[in-house]
């Protein structure tokens, strides 16, 4: 076990905080997969019937938000990892 | 830079009852949605025309999205998700008028209605199944899926509050990083975007899912 001074642990957390916010947003990668998906089977649902398209859009941006959660959940992690809230 | 909420004064001396900026940005949208309210209603009548016009659109915006998901009960629930739904709205809109601080972009604010939601849902299970039959719902169909049932339940409140705290916090730090970087004319389209179109967008999803959460516990 190496013994660091209080300025360089500082730095240490710092530096690691930074690096960890950078790898949490990898997670945005899985609800633009989703997102996209969902909104593509949307396109064609309203080339199949043009008269639904209100609940179709409805049921859409529901379903995306639900999938877009995790996503926003390393924001906030990244958030917090930079800030130290 | 601290997204958080910043402390203005204090009331009562030093260090007693911090006032944030968040709270005074929330009262002052309140105090915008109670006028424009008294506005819109005065002189109500039976031809709608003008500023009673806007006034129905909104109810009926609203209870367009409520009546689907729940028959029979959408006039029950218009006061409640109305009220989400429009004090969300003008707290995601207030935040391009310059110096001013988006209330829901405090985890407060949205923890706070988040955990109003959870209660009424929690109340509206019980009115439909009493209090009994509800707290057995949670261990069907099998009794060892009771904890993974409460813990299902309780992360409901966090990821539907952190939800919009995310959304409005990311976009004000997106947009004060191109501050940062170029102050004049390219921020405008994006206080369009993160301000006006993702505000309105995350409004009507926090009523959304709030209602879905309602139906999900009432069925």
């Amino acid at each position: 076990m190496i013994d660091f001074s209080p300025e360089v642990a500082a730095t240490i957390i710092n530096t690691v905080s930074y690096i960890a916010a950078g790898a949490a947003m990898i997670a945005g990668m899985g609800p633009g997969i989703g997102m996209g998906f969902a909104a593509g089977k949307a396109t064609s649902a309203v080339r199949r019937q043009p008269e639904a398209r209100g609940p179709i859009l409805t049921t859409m941006l529901l379903g995306q938000v639900i999938s877009a959660s995790t996503g926003i959940y390393s924001l906030v992690i990244a958030i917090f990892l930079i800030y130290g809230i | 830079m601290n997204p958080g909420p910043q402390i203005q004064f204090y009331l009562f001396g030093k260090e007693y009852l911090p006032v944030t900026d968040t709270l005074l940005v929330g009262w002052l949208s309140v105090i915008i949605i109670i006028a424009a309210a008294k506005y819109l209603t005065s002189d109500l009548s039976i031809r709608p025309k003008g500023k009673q016009n806007v006034a129905e659109w909104i109810v009926e915006m609203i209870y367009k999205q409520i009546e689907p998901m729940l028959p029979g009960e959408g006039w029950r629930f218009l006061p409640f998700i109305a009220t989400i739904f429009i004090y969300i709205g003008v707290g995601n809109l207030i935040g391009v008028i310059p110096g001013l601080a988006n209330p829901t972009g405090d985890l407060n604010t949205t923890l706070g209605l988040a955990l109003v939601v959870f209660l009424v849902v929690q109340y509206e299970g019980m009115r439909e199944y009493g209090v009994w039959g509800y707290i057995k719902g949670f261990a069907e169909p099998v009794i060892f899926l009771l904890p993974i049932n409460i813990i299902g339940e309780l992360a409901k409140p966090i990821s539907h509050s952190f939800r919009l705290f995310g959304n409005i916090v990311g976009g004000g730090i997106i947009i004060t990083l191109i501050y940062q970087a170029a102050p004049a004319l390219i921020p405008v389209p994006l206080h369009a975007w993160f301000g006006v179109f993702v505000g309105a967008i995350q409004a009507l999803i926090f009523g959304m899912v709030a209602i879905a959460y309602i139906s999900v516990a009432k069925s």
